[in-house]
């Protein structure tokens, strides 16, 4: 970028609507513009708003929302005010990678987010690597992200799959059997999260079997009938946001919960929210979870997004809120916002405990650019009466990022920067 | 296997059984007044969260009466105040207002009630199964396939027995004789609207029980009902009911074998029918030719 631009009419409007959306968050004090005449820092984000995965996008949206009315706040990224350019991917590749050449080449973003899809998320990195900009994955979470599709420009705020799986294996062998069943979305996140949960328990000596089922399927009784008649004691149910909701609501209806046990990798509070009661059950992990006594700054994140949007914050705000927090600390560190200085700035840059939000000291591998967040490993369930009706998961250990993730020269990834 | 087969085959008849009920109202509309209804999930998807709405006070069997009476209200008044003014045009009007219209719903929805799924509850004794052989034959399933034969049942004799009923399939036959005969078509055509959305209100709250109640649901439920109603033959009230039950088979059992093709398959019946018999296994010939 050359100079300060003129705002076009487009961006006028949308930075507008940025700025009532900031508004409605009723989190910045009188919006001031503290070095007028700047030109905005944007972020665009694509993430699915509408598909299976709406729920989980639009709360990592309200994260990075209020990310950038924090940020603002106090003054901006060096001087300069934060601009979000929210755009919907539509779950479809085509439309995600459409979208990111629009942010780049007409809003002339700084930085990209995004996508919770990862095969969308493949793809983007693709663009934003092409186009020279820092690119924070929020919430797609296949291994190759961060490992043998990995890019110089590219960070990830989520898990690997990989550490998703390694951190729950041996509790859930220990609590529930060595006898599994997959069910497996078939797609770039399913199959690498189904391949590291092989690998890991057939070292333990389990035995499996699987199926996958593609995304958006509303019948899973075929695949439950398989499960059975596989003769596994436990279901390890993969599906991802509503396909989850939806296979796990038809497991407890045809009463499965009394004969097989239920566990798998992520089960999101989003979509431990949207089951009713009796199917709230099953050992799992959870990237982030709200409810940590005695952790700094905790309690505050979540009464600010509670302000904001009413919601209990899930992972998925936090993804957002660290995407959005890690910007402004490597902008600073770098003071610059260019593409690969911010980039080599990130590289091994902890996490302070106000953008951390869980106990440990914790950033960026420098050798793959993954986030060494820990692993909360816990059970689904009810909160008893009395307590806060979102209370719906029990963290039962903290399993730290590095002990759970592949060693760098194990993830397949080698960075290459810009000559 | 032969279990499996057995299952799945009953499996395949009951998913038929929900499409059945979805396509018969996109085909009372499309019969009468050649509107193809892309709006039809949006109205399912909103008689779910209505449902949803109305439980705590009324009950999921008075939500289950009254939701899909209200979302039928809401599309009578949708009708007479839109979809009217397009009748008579070129198909394609009525199918990019739909079209609009399914994403306004689906929209509306999503801002009165959040992206999140919402956890629709059913009565704890239909959410279990008949016998712990057929585990995934559950009551609420024997349940949805009695209201569909219902519903089915009392719309054909609707048709058959009363005076609307005959005059909306005479409509669907020659709307301009009927016309002549002194018939106020546009009553008839609201009240058969009202009718088919009635039905994908019903669809949406019995789906809500099995599904996950999202703003999108209607959206991978429209397509195979609408793959029914060619497969089985436009114009055909049974052919739809056929089409609905052939399609559910045909995707459980493949399922079995190739999961991934589950949803092609649909796709490749409805090829093949449409170049073997192009008016559909019970169509009548010449019905929007």
């Amino acid at each position: 970028m050359k100079g300060p631009r003129l705002p076009s009419r487009r961006s006028l409007i949308k930075g507008s609507a940025a700025i009532g959306a900031i508004g409605a968050l009723q989190l910045a004090s009188p919006f001031i513009i503290s070095a007028r005449g700047e030109v905005p820092l944007r972020i665009g984000m694509i993430d699915p708003l509408s598909g299976s995965y709406a729920a989980v996008a639009r709360s990592e949206v309200e994260g990075a929302k209020l990310g950038v009315a924090e940020v603002n706040a106090k003054g901006g990224i060096l001087g300069r005010q934060v601009e979000l350019l929210v755009e919907d991917s539509a779950n479809d590749v085509g439309t995600g990678v459409q979208k990111a050449h629009k942010l780049f080449e007409r809003d002339h973003v700084d930085v990209l987010f995004g996508d919770v899809n990862s095969a969308i998320a493949l793809a983007l990195a693709q663009v934003s690597s092409a186009a020279g900009k820092l690119h924070i994955v929020t919430g797609g979470h296949t291994d190759g992200i961060t490992g043998k599709d990995c890019h110089w420009n590219v960070f990830r705020v989520c898990n690997t799959t990989y550490m998703d799986a390694d951190a729950v294996t041996q509790v859930l062998v220990d609590k529930l059997g060595k006898k599994w069943f997959f069910l497996t979305p078939d797609y770039a996140y399913g199959h690498t999260l189904q391949a590291a949960f092989v690998k890991l328990l057939t070292k333990l000596g389990g035995t499996y079997e699987a199926a996958l089922a593609p995304i958006g399927t509303n019948d899973y009784s075929a695949y439950l009938i398989k499960a059975r008649a596989s003769g596994a004691k436990v279901l390890i149910d993969l599906m991802g946001g509503g396909d989850q909701v939806v296979s796990i609501k038809q497991f407890t209806q045809f009463g499965l919960n009394k004969q097989m046990a239920l566990g798998g990798a992520l089960f999101e509070l989003e979509s431990i929210q949207a089951l009713p009661a009796n199917a709230r059950t099953g050992w799992w992990t959870m990237e982030w979870y709200w409810n940590q006594p005695g952790v700094p700054h905790v309690a505050e994140f979540v009464a600010n997004i509670r302000k904001g949007t009413g919601k209990t914050a899930s992972a998925r705000h936090w993804f957002g809120y660290v995407a959005v927090r890690s910007v402004q600390l490597a902008a600073e560190r770098a003071k610059s916002v260019d593409g690969v200085k911010m980039a080599r700035a990130m590289e091994g840059m902890t996490l302070p405990p106000d953008v951390a939000l869980m106990p440990g000291t914790f950033g960026y591998r420098a050798g793959d650019h993954q986030l060494m967040s820990s692993v909360m490993v816990g059970e689904a369930r009810n909160p008893p009466p009395g307590d806060n009706p979102d209370d719906l998961f029990k963290v039962t250990a903290l399993v730290p990022g590095e002990k759970a993730a592949l060693p760098v020269d194990e993830s397949g990834c080698t960075l290459r920067y810009p000559a | 296997m032969t279990e499996l087969l057995l299952f799945n085959v009953t499996n395949g008849l009951i998913i038929g059984a929900f499409y059945v009920l979805m396509a018969l109202g996109l085909s009372l509309i499309l019969n009468l007044s050649g509107v193809i209804n892309f709006a039809h999930g949006g109205f399912l998807a909103l008689g779910g969260y209505i449902a949803f709405t109305m439980q705590p006070f009324i009950g999921f069997w008075g939500a289950l009466l009254l939701a899909p009476v209200l979302v039928a209200v809401l599309g009578l008044l949708l009708e007479r105040t839109m979809i009217r003014r397009l009748y008579g045009r070129d198909p394609l009007y009525s199918l990019l207002l739909t079209f609009g219209l399914a994403f306004i719903l689906q929209d509306f929805t999503r801002y009165v009630w959040g992206a999140n799924g919402l956890p629709f509850t059913v009565p704890a004794f239909l959410a279990a199964p008949i016998s712990d052989q057929l585990f995934f034959v559950t009551w609420y399933r024997l349940f949805m396939v009695a209201v569909v034969a219902i519903a089915v049942g009392g719309l054909f004799l609707f048709l058959r027995y009363t005076r609307t009923g005959v005059r909306i399939r005479a409509g669907t036959l020659d709307l301009e004789t009927v016309s002549v005969l002194g018939v106020n078509v546009g009553g008839l055509r609201a009240y058969n609207f009202a009718l088919g959305i009635f039905l994908a209100g019903l669809a949406g709250v019995l789906a809500s029980g099995q599904l996950s109640l999202v703003p999108n649901m209607g959206d991978s439920l429209l397509m195979p009902s609408f793959v029914a109603i060619i497969v089985g033959g436009v114009g055909s009230l049974p052919g739809t009911l056929l089409g609905g039950l052939l399609i559910g088979l045909a995707s459980g059992l493949v399922t079995l074998f190739w999961p991934s093709a589950a949803d092609a398959v649909i796709y490749v019946i409805m090829a093949i029918v449409l170049l073997l018999r192009p008016r559909g296994l019970l169509g009548e010939e010449g019905m929007l030719g």
